[in-house]
């Protein structure tokens, strides 16, 4: 968990979350052709496996994240790691130990991997803002914070939506607001990492 | 109470309700609230900001993502009439959200302002 190098996707975990009910869905329409053409068995399997493709879809991967999550919490507190800040963004997680310069992240796409980095290891931490368009089309979608651990690009969105938002409006600030905070928070954490 | 008097009363913080007057503003004090973004809980008690209030003198004190909170205090010269004006605001950059704006018109805040 410590010190390991930082893979935000595990690109077997993102296949195997796409492709698997697919590949389930299609063996059991191709059983259901060759074998059970009709009656009750026909209706298991061809219903049984859209059904449970698309909860998966819908909710697997947030329940998954959502138990991993709370487990790397319990085992970061029974660890006695400080977590002074978290953030939950969209897709990630992330926990500050401002004191001993410690950084906790676990990520949506790679979610049976949990990484405790030492603060030292981010090179750079930024707020962007999403600002685009001119004039009176001027604002923003999306306002995150980023920062990068061994070159390695990391993307925390504090606020996002299907809109465009004036600059000003309470939403943006606010996104505005959690970034500029957690950028702090990681330079503090920072510089008393040893 | 007519009509057009309650929408000048609505635009003008500085008016006496009672005489219609402009008060004089016995003064103006930044605050810290030590409640960080995103977990803003609105509270009208002035119990609640006599505890927990502390005092700044400039926005840039106020670390970044904690609410601010700006406490402007009016008396009427003619009629004595005393009201303080609470403003609970969020500082980001060189904007500000306001969350909640509050006034105390029974001296509720006297104890706890120095002016």
């Amino acid at each position: 968990m410590e010190n390991k190098k930082i893979k935000k996707v595990n690109m077997l975990y993102l296949l195997g979350y796409i492709f698997v009910p697919i590949i389930v869905c299609a063996v059991c329409f191709l059983a259901s052709y060759l074998w059970f053409p009709e009656g009750n068995m026909a209706v298991i399997l061809l219903m049984g496996p859209s059904f449970l493709s698309i909860l998966w879809w819908a909710c697997g991967g947030s329940f998954l994240f959502k138990s991993k999550r709370k487990k790397f919490e319990r085992e970061l507190d029974e660890s006695g790691f400080a977590r002074n800040q978290t953030f939950y963004g969209r897709g990630s997680m992330i926990s500050v130990d401002i004191n001993n310069g410690k950084i906790a992240l676990l990520f949506f796409w790679n979610p049976f991997e949990s990484y405790v980095v030492e603060a030292k290891r981010v090179t750079k931490a930024w707020v962007d803002d999403g600002r685009h368009g001119k004039g009176f089309m001027e604002g923003s979608s999306q306002v995150s914070f980023l920062f990068t651990i061994d070159e390695i690009k990391v993307r925390i969105y504090t606020f996002t939506s299907n809109q465009r938002f004036r600059m000003d409006t309470d939403y943006i600030l606010t996104g505005i607001s959690k970034a500029d905070m957690m950028v702090k928070v990681l330079e503090s954490a920072r510089s008393n990492s040893k | 109470m007519g009509l057009f008097k309650k929408v000048r009363l609505l635009f003008h913080d500085d008016l006496c309700p009672s005489c219609m007057k402009s008060m004089e503003e016995r003064g103006r004090q930044l605050y810290m609230l030590p409640m960080m973004v995103g977990h803003y809980d609105s509270h009208a008690s002035a119990l609640y900001y006599k505890k927990n209030l502390i005092k700044v003198y400039r926005k840039a004190d106020i670390p970044t993502g904690q609410y601010a909170c700006g406490i402007i205090a009016y008396k009427c010269l003619d009629c004595g009439f005393r009201k303080v004006k609470v403003s609970v605001f969020l500082p980001v950059r060189d904007q500000e959200k306001y969350e909640d704006v509050f006034y105390f018109e029974n001296g509720e805040l006297d104890d706890f302002l120095e002016f």
